[in-house]
């Protein structure tokens, strides 16, 4: 009961006076952090009337990946411009991702719900969780060929498992005394499941959504490694046999915002639709 | 005025009894591992009794309670509620908890009227019933807020005026005040007589607290550990009495003393045991 407060039972919350300065100073903190980050990688390229410690070659200034952007975004890269290279790996990405959410979600709470799903879904499950998906590549691409299919399968490989599972996980750390108290207000198994151990798993579920972009965005360059000429890894990976750091660059830079944004994204979702989590 | 042993067996005809409990015990497990949670007990509730279980842990009042819930079957014996015999969660049976069990996804109003929602009435109807019993606990104004967002001590009113709304047959309470502090619990246990006294409802209260039982119930059974078993059951008078310090009373105080004398006599057996 950490977010009650104590003593008068209808004075309001407030909180602590301190809070919002030292917040605003943490604040501070980290734009410095960021601001030295990118302070060295300026001096150490040679920002200035001196030589550059670094050569171009292998880390490139923070002025030429911005020019290297502009150019990538005027010309495109490889007969294809920066949009539909971004475009076609966002397809592969969320395509992916949306299946895995639409199946895993429903597969998970199945599981947790019914032990005989589990016993034959659960297994196999953990099973191939522990193999390096990665490895599995040639394999998906012999079976699904070059296109989009095997790319698609491959990012889900990894992401299926740890949406299914998580969801699983929710469902059986719905506490015991929430369903009663809903079986004793008159609920059938429907109205349990929908309004009580539903949105009793959705702050886990979104844990494991969160916890799969990044493990998701990880396998969109071993999906772009191979049989493709098209998408923001491959580019990074083209770019890398020509030595042109300041593209790989780039790439690196769009798909670590590609991964921010959305776990922001997510994170925001999460804050809106269970606002509720973690205050029991 | 005082407290008077009574057989909480045989107070009246089963046929007569609101609640029925005949011969119910319950085992967990099987074998040399089997424990013994509640030896074989009868116990006849009369409508509008309010009834307090108190023992200490161990001693079987919480089996009992979620046994009359329908949370558990029992090993032996029978529970009848209205001469129909219990067989699981029901609508007519309302629970109380010690907490954690409201619903953080819903705000005030909806866990309130979750109740007669699941039971088959229209939103306007569950609404409807749900701010007249959150005006009977004094959370009119809080119909908006989410149980977090309360203190403990509304958060257990919350959970009072749900139970209430689907308007049981019996109300079961669960240690509902343990969790709270010493303050807030006594301004809540004189709610609860009020509460007691304008509903007429039925109420099976579980506490460890001797005190609580004796501000409470018109009807006390003290149950003792190892295995868990009825003790004594006692009819009290100052559940009802009007007096305001009726709990700092002569006659109070030495009720207090003849319950825990008999919980204590059985102290030194338990010492030998272990």
């Amino acid at each position: 009961m950490t977010d009650t407060y104590s003593g008068s039972e209808t004075a309001a919350l407030s909180p602590s006076g301190a809070r919002p300065k030292k917040r605003l100073h943490d604040r501070w903190l980290t734009f410095g952090t960021f601001a030295v980050l990118l302070g060295s990688w300026a001096a150490a390229t040679g920002t200035g009337p001196w030589e550059p410690i670094i050569s171009p070659l292998f880390l490139p200034s923070p002025a030429l990946v911005v020019q290297t952007f502009l150019q990538l975004w005027e010309n495109g890269f490889q007969g294809k411009s920066l949009g539909d290279h971004i475009g076609i790996s966002l397809y592969r990405f969320s395509t992916a991702f949306f299946f895995c959410i639409v199946l895993g979600v429903p597969l998970g709470l199945l599981m947790g719900m019914n032990k005989r799903v589990r016993a034959i879904v659960e297994p196999p499950i953990q099973a191939i969780r522990p193999i390096p998906k990665i490895a599995l590549l040639p394999l998906f691409l012999i079976w699904f060929g070059i296109g989009n299919l095997s790319k698609i399968i491959v990012i889900s490989a990894p992401v299926f498992p740890i949406i299914a599972i998580s969801a699983m996980q929710a469902v059986r750390s719905v506490s015991e005394k929430k369903i009663q108290a809903a079986q004793s207000l008159g609920a059938g198994r429907w109205t349990v499941f929908s309004r009580i151990v539903l949105p009793a798993s959705l702050p886990g579920i979104f844990t494991g959504i969160r916890v799969s972009i990044s493990i998701a965005v990880t396998m969109l360059v071993a999906a772009e490694l191979t049989a493709t000429s098209e998408g923001i890894a491959w580019m990074a990976l083209t770019a890398a046999e020509f030595l042109a750091t300041n593209i790989v660059i780039v790439a690196v830079l769009i798909m670590a915002l590609i991964g921010f944004g959305l776990d922001r994204l997510f994170w925001f979702l999460e804050t809106r639709i269970v606002h509720w989590s973690g205050k029991d | 005025m005082q407290i008077e042993p009574y057989e909480c067996g045989t107070r009246c005809a089963p046929s007569e009894a609101k609640l029925a409990i005949e011969g119910v015990s319950k085992i967990y497990g099987a074998g040399a591992e089997a424990v013994v949670a509640l030896t074989p007990m009868d116990l006849m509730v009369r409508d509008g009794d309010f009834l307090c279980v108190v023992g200490p842990s161990g001693c079987g009042k919480t089996t009992l309670l979620n046994l009359v819930a329908g949370f558990d079957t029992p090993t032996g014996g029978s529970i009848r509620l209205d001469g129909q015999e219990i067989s699981g969660p029901g609508a007519e049976r309302g629970v109380v908890f010690q907490q954690g069990a409201l619903f953080n996804w819903m705000n005030v109003l909806e866990n309130v009227a979750f109740g007669p929602r699941a039971t088959g009435h229209s939103v306007a109807v569950a609404h409807e019933r749900a701010l007249r019993t959150l005006q009977m606990v004094g959370l009119e104004d809080f119909v908006q807020k989410y149980p977090y967002q309360l203190s403990g001590g509304m958060q257990q009113r919350v959970g009072i005026a749900r139970a209430l709304t689907n308007d049981p047959e019996v109300l079961l309470m669960d240690e509902p005040f343990a969790a709270l502090d010493q303050q807030t619990r006594e301004g809540l246990l004189g709610e609860i007589r009020d509460l007691w006294k304008r509903t007429g409802k039925t109420i099976l209260w579980i506490t460890h607290s001797i005190e609580e039982a004796l501000f409470l119930a018109t009807h006390i059974v003290v149950m003792s550990p190892r295995p868990g078993r009825v003790r004594a059951a006692f009819r009290s008078e100052f559940g009802t009495s009007e007096d305001p310090m009726v709990a700092v009373s002569p006659e109070f105080v030495a009720a207090k003393r003849q319950i825990i004398e008999l919980l204590s006599a059985e102290a030194p057996k338990e010492v030998l045991a272990q």
